[in-house]
């Protein structure tokens, strides 16, 4: 409701149990749900190239969408959640049957074993580590 | 087949959801300037009766109260800035929170996790705040960081001021803290400022933004208006996000609640305009419902998501940037 009445920051995103608990999991299930929102709220464009009145005609009711140029065009546009299994029961069960929860925790795993974003240049860290260091020391906690 | 181009078409652009009609925006905002005006609110920081007795407020110094004219409510509401940008350490993660535009960040201030390698519940330490840190630059539909969890493994005085230092290294998102006092807010600008080449760059690029909560009923304590003031004087994002519970804290009518919520952020944005003009401030929300049949918070809850989506529109009549509770 936040989102589609256009809140800039909405944040919540990992927390369980009211607020008490972040599961790292649930982050990353998050992160897919707000991927899907900001889809949402763009909602529905409507002009002459996605009415796509002229490839109706074209395809008429025995022929398909799939290879059409407009389809290659607008395809990327989908939305794609990750761990919101849109397979049928049966390919989901060949592929492992994993449940969103445990795929999600595999993801976030992955992620803390593999990720390492760019880190700060040595100086800025020294720095940074200083004024830690010169807070601690007020506070007589050092 | 030709088609020609159309004169003049009015077309939507979006989903919007609409919770309240100009009437109910007015009658919001008149019911606010009313309460500020005749009830006024609780400061406790003695530099911020000064501040406010200077902007114009009738300050009771005896019991710490101001009572704020309409005039000077409107006046800092029309100087705060209506586009805030909150910057990334590399600039494809810059964010400007404006309009409609809609984002998302993680939940703050957690004390417990569940470890995703052992499945374990267990209480967060400063090697949770570095992972999480390093999860939000992963997380591709996540724009910024907020302190995500507390590090319960070292001294709970540095607090703020350590897990910031944590979050700047090991995220290149936006780094969003709390902070208990001047002290900290100065501390935590020398760190963005360390990073970003100067404070003045750090102003054109925030790296970092604060938050702090008024206390519901009307009440700024002396560490929120501190962090409001220090956050102003350095000209960096700081994020008044009140906390009122609809029954408990605030009226149990959600349009009540709305009422004593917008008078808490609006008082705390006046005392942020008052000390610096155009001081960047964030209108934030996480008000709620009390479940009075538990004692507690709603979270999750129709009552959450009206208010939530209200609070967004508010914003916008305000032209001011929103950070509400919600996902």
């Amino acid at each position: 409701m936040a989102a589609l009445a256009g809140a800039n920051l909405i944040y919540g995103a990992g927390m369980i149990e009211s607020g008490v608990t972040f599961d790292y999991a649930q982050y990353v299930l998050d992160n897919d749900m707000a991927r899907m929102i900001k889809h949402a709220v763009q909602g529905v464009p409507v002009n002459d190239e996605t009415l796509d009145v002229d490839d109706v005609h074209v395809v008429g009711s025995f022929g398909d969408y799939l290879s059409l140029d407009s389809t290659m065009r607008h395809m990327r546009e989908q939305s794609q959640p990750r761990f919101m299994d849109r397979r049928v029961r049966e390919d989901w069960q060949a592929a492992g049957g994993r449940d969103a929860y445990d795929a999600a925790r595999e993801a976030a795993k992955r992620i803390l074993d593999e990720y390492h974003p760019e880190p700060l240049p040595g100086e800025a860290a020294e720095r940074i580590d200083a004024i830690v260091a010169e807070a601690e020391e007020r506070a007589g906690v050092r | 087949m030709k088609r020609n181009p159309q004169a003049g078409v009015r077309r939507q652009a979006g989903l919007r959801l609409v919770v309240f009609s100009d009437a109910d925006l007015d009658d919001i905002h008149r019911g606010t300037l009313e309460v500020l005006e005749r009830t006024g609110v609780f400061v406790e920081s003695d530099e911020a009766l000064d501040v406010m007795a200077d902007g114009g407020c009738q300050v009771d110094r005896e019991n710490k109260t101001v009572k704020i004219p309409p005039h000077v409510v409107e006046d800092a509401v029309r100087a705060a800035p209506a586009s805030v940008r909150l910057a990334g350490r590399v600039p494809e993660n810059d964010i400007v929170l404006e309009g409609g535009r809609v984002g998302f960040t993680n939940f703050s201030a957690g004390i417990m996790v569940i470890d995703p390698r052992t499945g374990e519940y267990r209480k967060s330490t400063t090697q949770d705040v570095a992972d999480l840190a390093r999860m939000t630059d992963r997380l591709d539909a996540i724009d910024t960081y907020e302190h995500a969890v507390e590090g319960r493994d070292a001294p709970e005085e540095t607090l703020a001021v350590r897990d910031a230092a944590i979050a700047l290294k090991n995220t290149t998102k936006c780094v969003g803290t709390g902070a208990m006092s001047t002290y900290d807010v100065d501390a935590i600008v020398r760190m963005g400022a360390a990073v970003a080449g100067g404070e003045d760059k750090l102003r054109e690029r925030p790296l970092v933004y604060f938050c702090e909560c008024p206390v519901s009923p009307l009440k700024i304590t002396k560490d929120a208006a501190e962090v409001i003031m220090a956050s102003a004087r350095h000209g960096i994002p700081n994020n008044v996000i009140s906390m009122a519970m609809s029954g408990a804290s605030s009226p149990v009518t959600l349009a009540g609640t709305l009422v004593t919520h917008n008078a808490e952020v609006l008082a705390s944005l006046t005392l942020a305009q008052l000390t610096e003009r155009g001081a960047p401030t964030i209108y934030g929300s996480s008000t709620t419902a009390m479940d009075l049949r538990f004692a507690a918070a709603s979270v999750g809850s129709p009552e959450l998501g009206c208010i939530s989506a209200g609070v967004a529109q508010l914003a916008q009549r305000y032209m001011l940037p929103s950070f509400v509770a919600g996902l």
